[in-house]
């Protein structure tokens, strides 16, 4: 097994590691890069936590062979949120109380972005579905769904704002 | 903890010169959902695994869905999403994309694709009843250049498909359905979305001027050994007006079959009405499509 | 629908922010998994395959020879194998298919890995016993030989009150049912962690870990290392879930990161896997609850005859406390003048079952709720009917033979009946012969002893600390699990001291900075923990009234008054501003009175310990008060059922609850929206299965939770009862919020198919077929 080496971005930021060809995206962000925020739950694609956005797609980054995101674009939580404020989403998750241990949030966060960044207009239904890959199992999903929604209801009225 | 290389083909001659030289011990990846999971339960089949041969870099040759006159072709590399929003496949062939819709999660989805779903070989994967329905074929790339098989030869049992050593699967080449057919898939499964069928079935319909099935598919899932359509239910349809009296025939005769093929197992009991129900449900909500 | 009376709080009662909510959605909290240190070795242990085994040999010399494998431990090598609680820190008696037989550390997750796989082990098989039935037959296999027919004595309860043998002979009809619940898993997101550092000049050990309760935690490490417990740094890291699951698991787990740190003198990371965690971390005890019941045909129930038995798995220092509380409510919300019940666990060759959020509760109340309607439909009485008739009251005697007060139970039931449609819908649906898909309405009201009565010891204990700043820092022997514990106690602080919300900070425990408290459980975090918050906050409020006085921080110009004509009695302290009771005008900043204490040396914290009432029972009977005071509630679920292939759809569930006093509205409706979800998980989907002892179901791809597409509608109603028992009036709410949903479900089922489910869950086949499939 050699290592190999691997050019992407993380949040913007071009990168390159030199890593085992078995790690996976997920070792790569938290132990090589520290981008802790990104959560390991059950390392078989099924709960969520390791979601992060890659090429403008959620994905769970514990499935994803660190050699896969060659000259691809990975955002995580810490790059959620511009100028040290908070994204939407999450301004709307702390409003709405929508977080109690608060594991499973970042994996949420970004499945919300990656809707929301391609469908603004997502209806609750589409929200739930989106983050149906999510698993959590202190909130019940209620009040998350909530959140992303009016989230996404104000991104509307910025952008209405803007044009 | 496997070790093993990890190679990007540039070419599809590269992927098969790759896997020639491994021997059977290169495996490629393509979204991952599978094979990473396995190779993190140190799956006996892959404990003297090599490389990682990943075709995510293959895009612009494998990740397509396009009509080609009568056929669809849909390269290997298209994931569940593709699939799940493909004009193509809604006006055509919708209940592919309504199987994939129903595939795991959306992060699995925008991962996983065709090709490495019906390469897995889960008897339970959701795509699979639908191409079945359409007796698919499937395009093989291998060092001596392309091969097409049916797709229910190439599932030769669970886990394991028809490739050599050096083949991989390119495309699956369907026909288009006759004008006017309908089809629906149904699945059962624990809950709502992160579910593994417990049951599956796609099916096929098509009536005459006089409201008579023309023509009929039905393909269930995760009750064969390996993936079949049903024909003796096809051909008790054939001719028959719509009816649930004749969609409980089919159904019947769908879980006769299924004993027949496997013996009363223990999950019989279950299964037998089950698959009936949906059986009936899939033909019944194909011919209200039809209206 | 808050009801009760209003009265004028400044910080609780309000649905304030999250403390730790920030650091939390920015992806920045940091929990055990995510700290690093220089040098850090990773950690793993080998488990055995078997159920019941003897390991015959074991050789480690493969994998001690790998470079970067820094310890390779065996059971044979420690000094202690056994931990204090009974668990096995390394075995080579096999006693469940999860024992470790070793450990090791390593310089990578990988070489651990590869470790492991080298250590070679040589195992002979033995007889086991799995289920209940089993394990009580005659000549069974003993786990444990100081068991007798494998009953876990220490866990045997009994109620014995009035006399049921002439209770049944004024009964006209009696019935008699068996109910059988399933080992669930927690399920927390994250999966047990820890990491262990050591001062090597001080022989300091620290530990970090994902602790539900962290003082139980620093007893396992000292436990295992023979050092005392002032030689643990217990933290408690961030915890990402536990719902009564990092206990023992974590424990075990903390011991021996902190053993493979002393070993190699380098800090030492340990992470389950998800597998980890499933084969290691308690279940859910499921019961085979066998009940008698009978009644007059006026709907009067006259005697309840029980037995409730538990699988405790091969392992156990729960089971009694478990059965302390299945025994005290093992006839459920009802007043029934002559109860016998007995209630006992056995050993088995399974994982060990442990605390899950509600205790024995969700499994008594999945069998005595559904008990209920069967009597109601023998008498051929309407159920809510029967449940009104029987159902505790103000001044009704409890099962334990004390009379309870402040109860509203049959007006929670009542409003939850009118607000559902139920009366109509349960009729309505009744009469469903045929049809695809049917539905169902069903109902289930419970009540819940809050905090730990007698159960053991409810005591806890709080440090303030003023700052010069005007800033508050708090301690407290009870810890965040997820749950919003640090919030609520930040907002009681504020409240109790006179401080805002914001000026309270609160970090995670930490055993130098705390008395041992217990352990956060029991829903006991906001009733009884925080009394010793609210104290304290009360206490430093006068010690800085006090100070503000003899510093004179006042300015009586304008108000003709002198210090002389002031006492402590005359200011207040609210909002971070002291100000005279008669002269509102005359205040002065909470910051500035500290600024000028910390120059004058005067006193700025206040410790307090809180003691509840004492409260003796009778161990033979069950008799006298068990808690000091019970949270009531009803919860409806209405369910879509497909009768053909047994699916059933949990459309919307109506839960309705008495809080006592809402400290933080949200936080209480993020627990109920919870609870119901994991409800419904129990109660439809979840079964960890276990087959001759092993756990198949190990990970989220085979053990399946529900997710945002599978959750109902939900409907929740707060009640405050104005019962002033706990801190500020609050009762439990994180445990009842899910005790009843999975017999609401079942109930539901029922009115939709007419077919009972007697052994939980409602999953496909159990539904369909009327029974377990396999």
């Amino acid at each position: 097994m050699e290592k190999i080496k691997v050019n992407f971005t993380v949040n913007k930021k071009p990168v390159t590691v030199e890593v085992n060809p078995n790690e996976r995206l997920l070792d790569v962000l938290r132990d090589t890069l520290r981008l802790t925020g990104t959560k390991e739950g059950c390392a078989v694609g099924e709960c969520g936590a390791c979601t992060v956005i890659l090429d403008g797609k959620a994905v769970t980054s514990c499935l994803v062979p660190i050699g896969a995101v060659e000259g691809r674009e990975v955002v995580t939580i810490e790059g959620v949120g511009a100028d040290g404020k908070l994204d939407p989403i999450q301004e709307a998750i702390l409003e709405n109380h929508a977080l109690q241990c608060g594991f499973c949030t970042p994996g949420f966060v970004m499945s919300a972005k990656a809707l929301l960044d391609e469908n603004p207009d997502a209806t609750k239904e589409e929200i739930r579905r989106a983050i149906s890959g999510n698993l959590c199992r202190c909130t019940g999903y209620e009040q998350l769904t909530i959140a992303i929604y009016e989230a996404a209801q104000q991104l509307k009225e910025a952008q209405k704002a803007q044009i | 903890m496997f070790k093993y290389d990890y190679y990007r083909a540039g070419t599809l001659d590269e992927v098969s010169e790759i896997l020639a030289r491994h021997q059977g011990k290169a495996r490629i990846v393509a979204g991952g959902t599978d094979i990473m999971v396995q190779i993190r339960e140190k799956d006996k089949r892959w404990e003297d695994l090599e490389c990682l041969l990943d075709l995510t870099f293959l895009e612009s040759e494998l990740r397509y869905i396009r009509e080609e006159g009568n056929q669809i072709h849909i390269g290997a590399l298209s994931t569940h999403t593709d699939l799940e929003r493909s004009e193509i496949i809604k006006k055509w062939i919708p209940f592919l994309g309504k199987a994939a819709s129903t595939v795991g999660s959306p992060q699995i989805r925008n991962r996983g694709t065709i090709g490495g779903s019906i390469c897995n070989a889960s008897p339970a994967a959701d795509p699979l009843t639908p191409l079945i329905a359409l007796e698919a074929k499937v395009v093989i790339h291998g060092k001596a250049g392309e091969r097409e098989m049916g797709l229910k030869e190439f599932y030769l049992s669970q886990g394991k498909v028809d490739l050599n050593e050096d083949e991989f699967l390119k495309e699956f080449v369907v026909e288009k359905l006759p004008e006017g057919a309908v089809t629906e898939f149904v699945k059962l499964g624990r809950r709502k979305a992160l579910a593994i069928s417990r049951l599956n079935v796609s099916v096929v319909l098509m009536l005459d001027k006089e409201g008579s099935i023309s023509y009929a598919r039905i393909a269930p899932g995760c009750i064969f050994r390996t993936p079949d359509r049903v024909e003796t239910a096809e051909e008790l349809l054939i001719g028959k007006k719509p009816s649930e009296e004749l969609w409980k025939e089919a159904g019947k005769e769908v879980s006769d079959e299924m004993i027949r093929r496997t013996g009363i197992r223990w999950s019989t009991e279950y299964k037998q009405p089950a698959v009936e129900a949906i059986v009936e449900d899939a033909l019944a909500q194909a011919a209200e499509m039809i209206g | 629908m808050a009801q009760g009376k209003e009265e004028n709080y400044n910080v609780i009662h309000k649905s304030k922010p999250r403390i730790d909510g920030v650091e939390k959605v920015t992806g920045r909290a940091l929990y055990a998994a995510d700290m690093y240190m220089e040098g850090m070795l990773y950690a793993g242990v080998l488990r055995s395959p078997y159920s019941s085994a003897k390991v015959t040999k074991i050789n480690t010399d493969k994998a001690k020879a790998i470079e970067g494998v820094e310890a390779v431990v065996t059971y044979a090598d420690l000094r202690k194998k056994k931990s204090w609680a009974g668990y096995m820190y390394l075995t080579d008696h096999i006693r469940y298919a999860g024992d470790c037989v070793a450990m090791v550390a390593a310089q990578s997750k990988s070489l651990v890995d590869d470790a492991l796989a080298a250590i070679e082990v040589e195992y002979e098989e033995l007889p086991g016993v799995y289920t209940i039935d089993d394990a009580l037959s005659e000549g069974a296999p003993l786990v444990h030989e100081e068991y007798e027919k494998n009953i876990f004595t220490d866990s045997m309860f009994h109620i014995r009150k009035g006399d049921v043998e002439k209770g049944f002979e004024q009964a006209d009809v009696i019935l008699e049912r068996e109910y059988r619940t399933q080992y669930i898993e927690h399920s927390y997101i994250e999966p047990e962690a820890v990491l262990a550092y050591m001062d090597p000049n001080s022989g300091l050990m620290t530990v970090q870990a994902s602790a539900q309760n962290p003082f139980f935690t620093r007893r396992y490490v000292s436990d295992i290392l023979g050092i005392p417990l002032n030689k643990v740094r217990m933290i408690q890291a961030i915890l990402g879930g536990t719902f009564g699951g990092k206990e023992e698991g974590i424990g075990l787990v903390t011991a021996r990161a902190a053993y493979l740190c002393y070993q190699t003198k380098k800090p030492v990371k340990f992470v389950f896997t998800r597998e980890d965690s499933f084969l290691e971390s308690a279940k859910r005890h499921p019961f085979r609850l066998r009940y008698k019941i009978g009644a007059t045909k006026e709907g009067k129930i006259v005697a309840f005859e029980g037995e409730q038995v538990d699988n405790c798995g091969a392992y156990n220092n729960q089971t009694q406390f478990m059965n302390w509380r299945a025994n005290v409510h093992s006839s459920g919300p009802y007043e029934i003048e002559n109860v016998k019940t007995d209630t006992y666990g056995v050993f088995t060759n399974n994982i060990h079952s442990g605390a899950m959020r509600g205790y024995s509760s969700p499994s008594l109340i999945f069998g005595q709720e559904q008990l209920i309607e069967e009597l109601a439909e023998e008498l051929n009485m309407d159920e809510i009917e029967l449940r009104k008739i029987n159902c505790l009251k103000d001044g009704s005697i409890t099962a334990t033979g004390v009379p309870v007060e402040y109860v509203i139970l049959q007006d929670v039931m009542e409003q939850t009946v009118e607000q559902t449609d139920y009366t109509r819908k349960h009729a309505e649906y009744k009469k469903q012969t045929d049809g695809r898909k049917r539905k169902g309405i069903g109902l289930a009201i419970c009540y819940r002893g809050c905090g730990l009565g007698a159960e053991s010891p409810d005591a806890s204990g709080c440090m303030m600390i003023a700052n010069e700043d005007g800033s508050v820092s708090i301690a407290s022997g009870l810890a965040e699990n997820g749950q919003g514990l640090k919030t609520a106690y930040a907002q009681i602080a504020a409240e109790a001291l006179g401080v805002r919300y914001e000026n309270i900070q609160f970090p995670q425990l930490d055993s130098f900075a705390i008395a041992d408290s217990g352990m956060t459980v029991a829903s006991r975090g906001t009733v009884m923990g925080a009394q010793s918050v609210r104290k304290a906050g009360e206490k430093l409020k006068k010690i800085m009234i006090k100070n503000a006085l003899e510093l004179r921080a006042f300015s009586l110009e304008n108000t003709g008054l002198t210090y002389d004509d002031l006492t402590e009695e005359d200011v207040e302290l609210k909002d971070a501003v002291f100000f005279l009771k008669k002269h509102p005008e005359v205040k002065v900043d909470f910051a500035s009175v500290t600024n000028t204490c910390i120059w004058t040396g005067k006193q700025m914290a206040a410790y307090e310990w809180f003691m509840p009432e004492d409260l003796p029972q009778d161990h033979a009977t069950g008799q006298g008060k068990a808690f000091p005071t019970f949270a009531y509630g009803c919860v409806v679920a209405e369910v879509e059922v497909d009768m053909r292939t047994g699916y059933v759809d949990l459309k919307k569930v109506t839960a309705s609850h008495d809080v006592g006093r809402a400290i933080n509205p949200a936080l209480i409706k993020g627990q109920i929206y919870g609870g119901i979800v994991m409800g419904q998980g129990y109660g439809i989907m979840e079964d960890v299965a276990p087959k001759k002892g092993r756990v198949k179901n190990r990970n989220f791809d085979s053990y399946i939770l529900p997710t945002s597409m599978d959750a109902p509608k939900m409907d929740i109603n707060i009640f405050e009862s104005g019962d002033p028992t706990g801190t500020y009036g609050a009762k439990s709410i994180g445990e009842p919020a899910t005790e009843a949903v999975a017999a609401a479900i079942a109930n539901a089922v029922y009115n939709a198919t007419g077919r009972r489910v007697r052994e939980n869950p409602c999953d496909l086949e159990t539904v369909l077929l009327g029974k377990k499939l396999g």
